[in-house]
């Protein structure tokens, strides 16, 4: 039989691709819908924090920077709970990242804080002598993109339904909203209003400068997200 | 002794000493690590041994053996092919592979009843019945020396190795508070939670100095926090304290219960509050700790209340 | 017409053989930079605090990782293609205008899309999917390319005189097939500008799956991207330019049959093993990591196939650079597909995850098994289509050494700090308590980053010595008969 789809390139393409493709069918499928369904608790990002996950992943944090906290006591005890599926379920794309250059972040914002990471993103080193984390000093004057941030809420609310501007269940038992503008320029807004909350709490002369003449830095927005990452 | 061979055995060598001298650094193979560290290592041991040793193996075929077999009947651009059977060896461990498979998932190790999580579970309290058992009751030197163990992990990042709150990033813990920060807290106020209830610290416009009958002023401000920061053994200042904060603080700034915390010295008290709620102040916020146990608190209040007395 | 010896034309497999070396080069030395970054972070800013943007550990990364293995390996992988296509399938690219067209295309816009890449990730504009980084029209682009790939393997296929495949070509075809159906998948997205034109960058997207399913599809792309780009396409080279160096048969006929099949089944199985003890099903773990051990035997077969092609055959290796690069890079082709499996395994995975000893494994087998073998590549098509002999030998033996004292020194280094960092991340004191700071564990390893640093030097100057050699080889090195082109490759002192 081999010899023969050796000499019949078509036979032979067909073969190799249904023995590659069974293992895909079997061990993608059939937890597909599972995985996609939020915890208790599980909130989809706001327009700065999702800014601020852009900003993450434009400077591939990931590559340094797991978000997983695997299920031993080591982890649990460094990072806090383990890592369970329906946390993520508003995470497009994923960002468990595989090297651990630097700590786990999943829950980074149980344990650091605002003035923490502005310290720390400026320049490592004098926060964690030793720390090979490179500075980040760009963050403190570019200026988010709050407008591809919002393109994004949109296109998730509308198409995989993430429940902005929904009553959800928290862990507590209360209800929480995320708001969701209905214009870019109430997006614009809002995202400037959740940046004066962090920028009150940061000393940067620059950045409150910049937030209160209506810009978001990067730094801002990122530390937004770090914050909320728990 | 053949070169290959030898080489073989340098290879195995050079990697099984670095492999020691890793595991040497990291505090060697036993401990807590366990099942993991061991087999880490062991899979180490095991990948070099087998690959130098196969490969070896090989290398004398080309060493002292020659090519043979029936040659097949095409070729292509003048390779061609012999039409030898399996290495036999190869064919066996293969089948083996496949028939370990089959067991694993049927019976070894069937697919339904293994959960990571039950597994973290009884980790978990396996280790928590140990340890409560054996730290019931520590003494004041064993409590100090756990806080100091959880606070390089925990606290450094953020207060430094020394505690120094490295340069004004975070408090320095090796005295009750700085003058800056009550200066802060004086123009203020303060709502976090010291004394465990949202009683708040009002902020100047609610300070009234019985002495001058009036809201305490910029120049008291200043004397007072420098009084307060100098652990209220100076002079100056020691009337506004008496004047303005005494009424809640207490005389010697050791706080009363209910009503206002000890500024006077880092209490275990006041500590615990810290944890519980965190604290944010001049230099900035500090995060609350609710993950550590309560055992862990009380190792880590006794840790940090023992720096600041000399 | 049968016996006439064909004019082969190696116009395509030649402009990719020059992209080959130049990223090479280029990709090798960002990763030399990101290895220096790593022991000595004042390397960040080896441009200035202004362009530090740009030149930072994170940024760099992704370029790294897509220049060598799109960037040279696929290169090779091509210029291999063009080459060796011809030569077994019978016929010549010349004698198809058309097949010819789709080669120059292929290539062009192949360049034009690198071009593009590497701006793009300059500018961090990255889905931050490991190995798949490319927003959607740079997607779109990658598709246009592997289906002008297809048209040219299944065009040659189709007017061959070569009736039966040769086993090169049966892995040639998987890694097209496969690669297709996996960046498919992988790249399902949805570019906001189709929801909200107008609103920010119109090269954003979505990724179709969310969270713990966009992990599953990631790593099933991720770990077959290794297969089907990292391992297929170079052993269809070892099957060609080993046998051909040499002069000797394929040792088993069988052996290959089974290798490939093999391999072909059970490769796809094993992507659960990058996401151990994460939050996908306990069951998928357990079967990557089941079929990972089973991937053993499969990956094995070609290495020891190819061994045995060398029986009897030690004064060959002994004279020869260039089989001494392929008989190494079958060694660690198996050391890494035996250490792959052992770090599936659950246990050892607790350890080795997250850590150093993962991307030491990746680079014995990049450097080691696929590095080693698109050299050899590159070096025994380099005389055939350029007419000239190799310009040194003796400078090819130094490289072989160079390069492989630093592959050595790259992945003992990372070998030692996997462990080292593994068990310490897990340590508890006397009390139960974590024994070491984060940091703790990241200044140990500083020796060790050093060390890999040399190291990786190391093997970009050899690449240079590879460039060097090859420059000259193309350019002023002795011009050749036919004759002297059957089988070992001609070199000068
Ligand atoms: C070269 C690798 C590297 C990159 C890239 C990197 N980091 Fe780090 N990061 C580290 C290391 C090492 C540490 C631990 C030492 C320290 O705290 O500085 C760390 C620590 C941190 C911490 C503290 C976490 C903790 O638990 O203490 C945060 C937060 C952080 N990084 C955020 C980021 C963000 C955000 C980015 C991207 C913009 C980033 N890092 C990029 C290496 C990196
Ligand atoms: C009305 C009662 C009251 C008066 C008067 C008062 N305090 Fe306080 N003080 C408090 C309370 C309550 C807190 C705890 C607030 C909290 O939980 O954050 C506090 C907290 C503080 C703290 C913060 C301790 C820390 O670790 O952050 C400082 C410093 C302080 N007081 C200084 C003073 C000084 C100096 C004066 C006089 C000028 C004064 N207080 C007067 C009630 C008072
Ligand atoms: C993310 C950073 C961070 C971490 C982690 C942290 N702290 Fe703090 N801590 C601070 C900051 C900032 C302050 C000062 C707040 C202020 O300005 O009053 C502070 C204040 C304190 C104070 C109050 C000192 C005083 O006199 O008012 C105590 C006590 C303290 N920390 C103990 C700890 C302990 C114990 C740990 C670890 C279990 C810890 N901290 C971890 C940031 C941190
Ligand atoms: C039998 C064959 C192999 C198996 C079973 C295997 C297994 C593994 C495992 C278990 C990991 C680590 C996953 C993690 O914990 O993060 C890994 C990572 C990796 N392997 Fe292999 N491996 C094999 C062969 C190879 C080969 C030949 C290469 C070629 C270079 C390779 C390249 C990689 C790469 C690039 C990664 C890193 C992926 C990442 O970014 O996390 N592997 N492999
Ligand atoms: C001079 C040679 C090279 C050096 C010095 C080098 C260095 C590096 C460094 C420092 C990293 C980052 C590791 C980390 O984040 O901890 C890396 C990652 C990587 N490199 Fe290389 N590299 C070299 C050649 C190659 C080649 C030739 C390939 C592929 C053919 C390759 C493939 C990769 C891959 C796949 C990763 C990601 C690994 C992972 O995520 O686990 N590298 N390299
Ligand atoms: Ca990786
Ligand atoms: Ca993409
Ligand atoms: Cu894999």
């Amino acid at each position: 039989m081999f010899h023969w789809l050796e000499k019949n390139p078509f036979f032979f393409a067909v073969a190799v691709f249904v023995v590659i493709a069974f293992a895909g069918l079997v061990e993608i499928l059939p937890n597909f819908a599972q995985a996609s369904r939020p915890i208790v608790g599980a909130k989809p990002y706001s327009t700065l924090e999702l800014t601020g996950r852009l900003v993450y992943i434009k400077n591939s944090c990931n590559a340094c920077h797991s978000q997983l906290i695997r299920p031993f006591k080591s982890e649990t005890d460094r990072y806090g709970h383990y890592s369970t599926s329906g946390e993520y379920a508003y995470d497009r794309p994923f960002l468990w990242g595989s090297k651990r250059t630097g700590p786990d972040l999943m829950r980074v914002g149980n344990y650091r804080t605002t003035d923490w990471h502005e310290n720390h993103m400026r320049n490592p080193a004098e926060v964690v002598p030793g720390s090979i984390m490179p500075a980040y000093t760009w963050m403190f004057t570019n200026v988010a993109d709050v407008d591809t941030a919002y393109a994004e809420q949109l296109t998730i609310q509308k198409l995989f339904g993430v429940p902005y501007n929904a009553e959800l269940p928290m862990a507590d038992g209360s209800k929480a909203t995320v708001a969701l503008a209905d214009t870019l320029d109430g997006a614009r807004a809002s995202a400037l209003e959740e940046a004066k909350l962090i920028a009150a709490d940061m000393k940067d002369q620059g950045v409150k400068d910049a937030v209160a003449a209506g810009q978001v830095p990067e730094i801002v927005a990122l530390i937004a997200y770090l914050n909320r990452l728990k | 002794m053949n070169k290959t061979v030898l080489a073989a055995i340098a290879v195995i060598v050079a990697m099984l000493g670095a492999t020691y001298l890793a595991v040497g650094t990291a505090g060697g193979i036993g401990g807590d690590g366990g099942l993991v560290n061991k087999l880490a290592v062991l899979g180490a041991v095991v990948l070099v041994i087998v690959t130098t040793f196969v490969v070896t193996k090989y290398v004398r075929q080309m060493q002292n053996d020659t090519a043979s077999g029936k040659l097949a009947d095409e070729n292509w651009d003048g390779i061609g092919e012999y039409k030898n059977e399996l290495p036999f060896g190869w064919a066996v461990i293969f089948l083996g592979s496949i028939v370990w498979a089959i067991w694993y998932f049927l019976a070894g190790y069937p697919v339904n009843s293994y959960s990571q999580i039950g597994e973290y579970n009884k980790e978990v309290t396996v280790h928590d019945v140990k340890f409560n058992e054996q730290y019931k009751n520590m003494d004041d030197e064993t409590l100090k020396e756990m806080g100091g163990s959880i606070f390089i992990v925990q606290c450094a990042p953020c207060h430094g190795l020394q505690a120094d709150g490295l340069g004004g990033k975070a408090a320095d813990l090796h005295e009750r508070i700085s003058a800056e920060s009550v200066k802060h807290v004086l123009m203020n106020g303060s709502s976090n939670n010291l004394l465990g209830t949202s009683m708040p610290m009002p902020d100047r416009n609610g300070l009234l100095n019985t002495n001058t009958n009036a809201l305490i002023t910029d120049a008291e401000i200043d004397a007072v926090s420098k009084y307060v920061a100098g652990g209220l053994k100076a002079t100056e200042g020691a009337d506004v304290f008496a004047g303005a904060c005494a009424a809640c603080h207490g005389a010697d700034g050791k706080g009363m219960e209910m009503v206002a915390p000890n500024i006077a010295e880092m209490s275990p008290a006041m500590i615990d509050m810290v944890l519980n709620h965190g604290k944010k102040g001049a230099m900035g916020t500090m995060p609350a700790f609710t993950n550590l146990t309560e055992v862990q608190h009380k190792a880590v209040d006794a840790y940090v209340s023992s720096l600041s007395k000399k | 017409m049968e016996n006439r010896p064909l004019e082969y034309d190696y116009t395509v497999a030649k402009l990719f053989m020059y992209n080959t070396i130049f990223v090479g080069i280029v990709g090798m030395l960002v990763g030399v930079i990101l290895a220096w970054q790593m022991a000595f972070p004042g390397v960040n800013t080896f441009l200035g605090v202004n362009l530090a943007e740009y030149t930072n550990f994170g940024r760099l990364r992704p370029l790294h990782t897509d220049s060598v293995i799109y960037g040279f390996v696929l290169s090779g992988v091509w210029s291999s293609w063009y080459y060796i296509g011809q030569r077994v399938l019978k016929v010549s690219m010349a004698e198809s205008k058309f097949l010819m067209f789709v080669g120059k295309a292929h290539f062009w816009i192949y360049m034009a899309a690198s071009i593009v890449i590497v701006i793009s990730l300059l500018f961090g504009i990255t889905s931050s999917k490991e190995y798949s980084e490319f927003e959607w029209p740079l997607d779109a682009g990658i598709v246009i390319i592997w289906v002008l790939w297809g048209i040219s393997i299944f065009g040659l296929i189709g007017i061959r005189r070569e009736k039966s495949l040769y086993i090169s070509i049966w892995y040639f075809i998987a890694t097209f097939l496969a690669v297709a159906m996996l960046h498919i998948f992988n790249n399902a997205e949805v570019p906001t500008w189709l929801i909200a034109p107008g609103v920010g960058s119109w090269y954003h997207s979505v990724s179709m799956y969310a969270g713990t399913n966009d992990a599953l599809v990631q790593w099933w792309f991720g770990h077959n991207a290794v297969a089907f780009v990292l391992t297929t396409p170079i052993i269809a080279m070892i099957y060609y330019f080993l046998p051909k160096e040499s002069g000797q048969a394929v040792y088993s006929y069988k052996l290959s049959l089974l290798a490939f099949w093999g391999l072909m089944f059970v490769y796809l199985w094993a992507g659960g093993h990058h996401l151990l003890f994460s939050t996908v099903p306990d069951w998928m773990q357990t079967m990557g990591s089941v079929f990972s051990v089973v991937l053993i035997l499969p990956s094995w077969g070609s290495a020891i196939n190819m061994l045995l092609t060398m029986k009897g055959e030690w004064q060959q290796v002994a004279a020869s650079p260039l089989i001494k690069f392929m008989i190494m890079a079958s060694t660690f082709y198996m050391f890494s597909t035996l250490e792959g499996p052992i770090q599936a395994i659950k246990s050892v995975n607790a350890l080795a995850h997250f850590t150093d000893w993962i991307v030491g494994h990746v680079h014995d087998g990049a450097l080691g098994w696929v590095g080693f073998m698109v050299i050899a590549a590159m070096f025994h098509m380099a005389p055939r289509i350029f007419k000239r002999e190799i310009y040194s030998k003796s400078l090819m033996g130094t490289q072989f050494w160079i390069q492989t004292l630093g592959v050595i020194l790259y992945f003992t280094s990372m070998w030692i700090a996997g462990i080292t960092q593994g068990m310490m991340w897990r340590a508890h004191d006397e009390f139960g308590n974590l024994a070491y700071s984060f940091i703790d564990t990241v200044a140990v390893l500083h020796p060790y980053f050093t060390i890999r640093a040399v190291g990786g030097t190391l093997y970009l100057v050899g690449m240079f010595m590879f460039a060097y050699n090859m420059y000259k080889t193309m350019t002023s090195s002795r011009v050749v008969e036919e004759s002297e082109l059957q089988n070992a490759t001609p070199m000068g002192a």
